[in-house]
């Protein structure tokens, strides 16, 4: 049996997960979907726009159904739509509780600061990466039918890499909320990251001499290795993975070492 | 159990940055012992109770739980403690059954008999979701949730608050029980009135400091009463303005109001030099005695306070 503070935390963020999934599912259904109907208007599109606006947008080209795929689904408003999850669910671990007093009778469980603070984020992490999971499940379904030309192995890897961006914000965010306690704060600081992450990426695409900030961003190491041309990389996966599980591990021993709910 | 002592602190002290929540406190409960912890509202009640279940970290000084440290040993210590939080907020938008059934769970299982006998007993409809609830029902979900898994030690902040005067004996009634069962009780408040009938000691605490630790009934001994006596015939304040332990003395033609600390005798053998026709004294109320360690010690500033 899973513990309890585990299923606790499920059962309350239930109603927010549900609507979360919904919507990411609406959006990767209806803009893949309707793939040949868009086909047109992608041309369009493409042309009417400039082409730094293009890059801005991460939009390579919009012919290609490998480029279709990307600008719709992988360039913004899908990892938007799962990293605000992410970051909202994020910030219920810990920071929600302690503002509306409902921390004290969770912490009175019998469990250690790092246990209670360990099952909390495993119950949001694995809720989150079920909604971050939603475009890979339903691109496997819907390439396939709809015909695109696109290895299966590609969307999968670009598929993880969206879970991999995930799992870095969300530990950036758990570590947010272990340190302050505070929802403005983890959304804040989570925002504010992911907005700069993305503009380094696609700056660094659009002039030479700003080519070196893209280390520096994890839109980088999801989406600027181009996985639905050129398949797995599984080292920059990893670094994703590893900043997510780096900064996860600093909020659970900083949570251990604070005063909770002054 | 290792110690004899359910809660021991030693110079515990707490400070946010530079504000002062509590200053070398010291304090001994015994195993079995219903303790009242009493002081104003903003005295540091609340912020003792958050270091002994390890919430706050203390800035010096130490406390140990039931004979564990409550940091290093906070699984196990928390398994033996109910806890009532003095602002309740509950996590969730469950039904009172289903958000107790998760304490239960969480704290290893708890018969369900005992949370159905808890409400029965406080008339609580566990169908409800908690969040609809009054503030009354919501402090009964509070304490049916610290009592039902009869933990070694009770530790309640403000139980009472938003209790009816019914509830308020129910309640009275369970403190009693868990002392006949073993169960220790620490409990906090800002009236006496509330802990006087069911605590064995009181401690004081104001401004962060521990100012007093009585047993109950010597609280009473030094207790303030108010006295007026009726004579035949006008008398002279100042013939009793004069005795150890009495103030406040009034007099209109033959009638002396008084307040008398302590024994009565100083009082009754200047009066009985005169003829004296009635006598009231109002039974001792600890609520005074009470009031008096603000007012009466340390500045009017204490005392606007205490009286906030």
């Amino acid at each position: 049996m899973l513990p309890a503070l585990v299923r606790k935390t499920w059962r309350d963020d239930r109603r927010a997960v549900l609507g979360w999934a919904v919507g990411v599912a609406a959006f990767t259904t209806i803009y893949t979907s309707f793939y040949r109907q868009f086909q047109g208007a992608a041309e369009l599109k493409q042309e009417a726009l400039p082409q730094g606006m293009l890059d801005f947008l991460g939009i390579a080209d919009m012919f290609s159904p490998a480029g279709y795929l990307q600008a719709t689904i992988f360039s913004l408003v899908g990892p938007l739509l799962v990293l605000m999850c992410a970051i909202t669910l994020t910030a219920r671990t810990i920071a929600r509780p302690e503002e509306d007093g409902g921390m004290e009778l969770l912490l009175a469980n019998p469990l250690s600061r790092t246990a209670f603070a360990g099952q909390r984020l495993a119950a949001t992490g694995t809720a989150v990466t079920v909604v971050a999971a939603i475009p890979l499940l339903l691109l496997f379904v819907v390439v396939p039918r709809v015909g695109m030309d696109i290895p299966l192995s590609n969307v999968a890897a670009a598929g993880v890499g969206l879970i991999a961006l995930v799992w870095c914000f969300t530990g950036i965010a758990f570590l947010a909320g272990a340190v302050s306690g505070r929802r403005s704060s983890v959304l804040a600081v989570t925002g504010v990251l992911a907005v700069a992450a993305y503009m380094a990426n696609a700056i660094s695409g659009m002039s030479d001499g700003w080519h070196w900030v893209r280390w520096l961003s994890p839109f980088h190491y999801f989406i600027g290795t181009d996985p639905l041309h050129t398949g797995w990389h599984p080292v920059e996966l990893l670094i994703l993975v590893a900043v997510g599980a780096a900064t996860a591990l600093a909020g659970v021993w900083a949570f251990d070492r604070r005063d909770v709910g002054v | 159990m290792t110690s004899d002592y359910a809660v021991l602190t030693e110079d515990l002290t707490k400070f946010y940055g530079q504000r002062r929540g509590i200053e070398s406190l010291t304090l001994q409960v015994g195993a079995g012992e219903v303790l009242g912890f009493l002081g104003p509202n903003g005295a540091g009640k609340t912020t003792t109770i958050r270091l002994l279940l390890d919430f706050l970290r203390p800035t010096d000084g130490s406390a140990t739980v039931l004979g564990l440290d409550p940091r290093r040993d906070k699984a196990a210590l928390h398994r033996q403690i109910g806890y009532l939080p003095g602002e309740l907020s509950f996590p969730g938008r469950e039904t009172a059954g289903d958000l107790l059934r998760f304490f239960g769970a969480a704290r290893g299982g708890v018969a369900w008999s005992q949370v159905t006998g808890l409400a029965e007993r406080l008339d609580l409809d566990l169908s409800r979701p908690v969040r609809t609830m009054s503030k009354g029902n919501k402090q009964k979900v509070g304490l049916v949730q610290a009592f039902m898994h009869r933990p070694a030690l009770l530790i309640l902040d403000e139980p009472t608050s938003g209790l009816d005067p019914l509830m308020q004996q129910e309640f009275l009634a369970m403190v009693r029980d868990a002392r006949d069962a073993g169960q220790t009780v620490f409990m906090s408040s800002h009236v006496l009135a509330e802990v006087q009938h069911t605590a064995d000691r009181v401690a004081i605490i104001r401004d962060g400091r521990l100012v007093a630790v009585e047993r109950v009934e010597s609280l009473g001994k030094r207790a303030i009463r108010s006295v007026e006596i009726h004579f035949n015939d006008p008398v002279d304040p100042a013939e009793f303005d004069v005795l150890p332990g009495v103030s406040e003395v009034t007099v209109s033609g033959p009638v002396l109001r008084c307040t008398v600390s302590g024994r009565l005798d100083p009082l009754i053998k200047v009066a009985a030099r005169h003829e004296i026709v009635d006598m009231l004294s109002a039974e001792p109320d600890l609520e005074e005695t009470f009031l008096s360690f603000y007012y009466h010690s340390e500045g009017a500033g204490d005392a606007s306070r205490a009286g906030a």
